[in-house]
């Protein structure tokens, strides 16, 4: 019996104990955000790799999506005589659901395993510890910079991942299934309204801190030469795809659960 | 003289691996001392600890008199201003070039800085052509000599080599024993150096020190050690494959 609970004790532990290490992590993280030095650069480059080099994956994906969403909706909706709903329903799908969590599930996949290898890599070569022999806090160097970088271009990526989405299905709308341009577009615009805005935008920020989160952490506490580099980077993607998944059917519940 | 580091019974355990099991020993100011002891004896681990990167978990560490147990916040960051640290990858940062890196802990304007960087990088002997490179465009002897003058840039009166001639062909390893030497003498540096190589050992050493079993078991001169009676000394000096210390199976 005791062995039972032994047993299933182990796993709880382990994992209460692995979320007060990413807690005081991020706290920590949080903490070097609020107090000097700052480094500009280093959040300059940050987010020109998180944001303008993930566009192109980023758009890529909102087009193909919001097409084949809205090929899905007029099938469907041409079953029950409401073919006419393909604008509104693929402009609220996009901008609500698909626009926020395929960016940020794209955004995830380039990112948090790129920044896992880099940290992990730099863990391993000791450059972390000459960092700190250089009274150098890697919190301020490496962590703080990336966290606010990917949590300010998150909503602007997910800004042009919505407008690429709708594009695609106007697209295919207007190319394909006989839809009237300034009618879609007009009936786009009369259906989009500033929650679905707002509830995208929170969404894309709150992933973006997860994906720098888990991409410092797991690379930060990297060990084991490449081996434990690359299980730094498969946790880092696997962590912020889950933590992305589930904190959107949270905020989803929040906001329109009502 | 007095002892710019003192270490007293300092113990450190990882799990169930004791791996420091009171370590005492004194460096005296503007002296070389070099550790030497096989992969995997903790050798790497007593630098973090008189750096302050790995917490001991009993014993004590003295730099210039100073106990290092226990600083935080701005007092360790005095402390680690009083040391600088040759890493044995050489640890450069690959995002910055060569004179971001050997300016990195310097103040000042970008072009101060990396006027310092070449005043630092023609001490080690390599010239202004490499201050723009990469560390991925340059060769494990140079990655070496940058590392060094990155260590010194900032003028520690205390300088930490870790390793400092692993990876490299003979040539370039003398070289790097030489600047080495030199740079003690010249900077009036305090070195603590670990190493197995034992070329490295002669050039550098005014005292040698062995650590093993997570204790140091003998230290002496330099001149001692080809006469010393200590059986794992002359077994490490020797490098017989025969005698009281055995090839750790993990």
């Amino acid at each position: 019996m005791i062995g039972l609970f032994a047993a299933i004790g182990a796993p709880v532990l382990a994992g209460l104990a692995a979320i007060g290490r990413l807690a005081r992590f991020a706290a920590t993280a949080l903490a070097a955000l609020l107090r000097p030095p700052w480094y500009p650069a280093q959040l300059a480059q940050q987010m020109l790799i998180i944001g303008w080099l993930s566009l192109p994956v980023v758009g890529l994906t909102a087009i193909f999506t919001g097409s084949a969403l809205a090929q899905q909706i007029f099938i469907g909706g041409s079953r029950f005589n409401a073919a006419a709903t393909v604008p509104a329903v693929t402009v609220i799908g996009v901008v609500r659901e698909l626009g926020p969590v395929l960016g940020g599930l794209m955004v995830a996949g380039r990112v948090a395993s790129a920044m896992a290898a880099e940290l992990g890599t730099m863990r391993v070569t000791e450059q972390i510890d000459a960092l700190v022999t250089l009274r150098t806090d890697p919190f301020r160097w490496l962590v703080a910079p990336r966290l606010l970088a990917a949590v300010l271009v998150m909503p602007l990526l997910v800004l042009v991942s919505n407008a690429l989405g709708v594009m695609g299905g106007w697209l295919l709308a207007t190319q394909r299934l006989g839809f009237n341009s300034a009618q879609y577009l007009a009936t786009t615009a009369r259906y989009l309204q500033a929650d679905d805005v707002m509830s995208s935008l929170v969404k894309a920020a709150v992933f973006g801190f997860f994906i720098a989160l888990m991409g410092c952490y797991h690379g930060y506490h990297s060990g084991g030469g490449a081996a434990g580099v690359g299980k730094a980077t498969t946790n880092a993607v696997v962590s912020s795809f889950i933590l992305i998944l589930l904190s959107n059917l949270i905020i989803t519940v929040i906001v329109f659960g009502s | 003289m007095t002892a710019a580091i003192q270490l007293a019974g300092v113990a450190k355990r990882f799990g169930a691996r004791q791996v420091l099991a009171g370590v005492d020993l004194a460096v005296e100011s503007g002296q070389s001392l070099v550790i030497i002891g096989g992969s995997g004896t903790g050798k790497s681990v007593l630098l973090k600890t008189i750096l302050g990167l790995i917490p001991i978990d009993a014993g004590s560490i003295r730099v210039d008199g100073q106990p290092v147990n226990g600083l935080k916040g701005a007092a360790l960051a005095a402390h680690r201003q009083r040391i600088g640290m040759l890493f044995q990858g050489g640890a450069l940062f690959d995002s910055l070039n060569v004179w971001r890196n050997v300016s990195f802990a310097l103040a000042g304007s970008a072009a101060s800085r990396r006027a310092a960087a070449i005043d630092n990088l023609a001490r080690v002997g390599l010239g202004a052509e490499v201050a723009d490179l990469k560390p991925s465009e340059i060769s494990g002897g140079m990655m070496k000599r940058v590392a060094l003058a990155r260590a010194i840039a900032a003028r520690p009166p205390i300088l930490f080599f870790d390793e400092p001639t692993t990876g490299l062909d003979p040539i370039n390893a003398a070289r790097i024993n030489n600047l080495i030497r030199t740079l003690v003498r010249d900077l009036k540096i305090t070195a603590l150096t670990i190493t197995h190589d034992m070329a490295s050992v002669r050039a550098i050493a005014d005292r040698v020190a062995m650590l093993h079993g997570g204790r140091i078991i003998w230290q002496g001169p330099l001149d001692a050690l080809d006469t010393c009676d200590n059986d794992f000394v002359r077994q490490f000096v020797t490098g017989s494959a025969d005698g009281p210390i055995q090839a750790a199976v993990r």
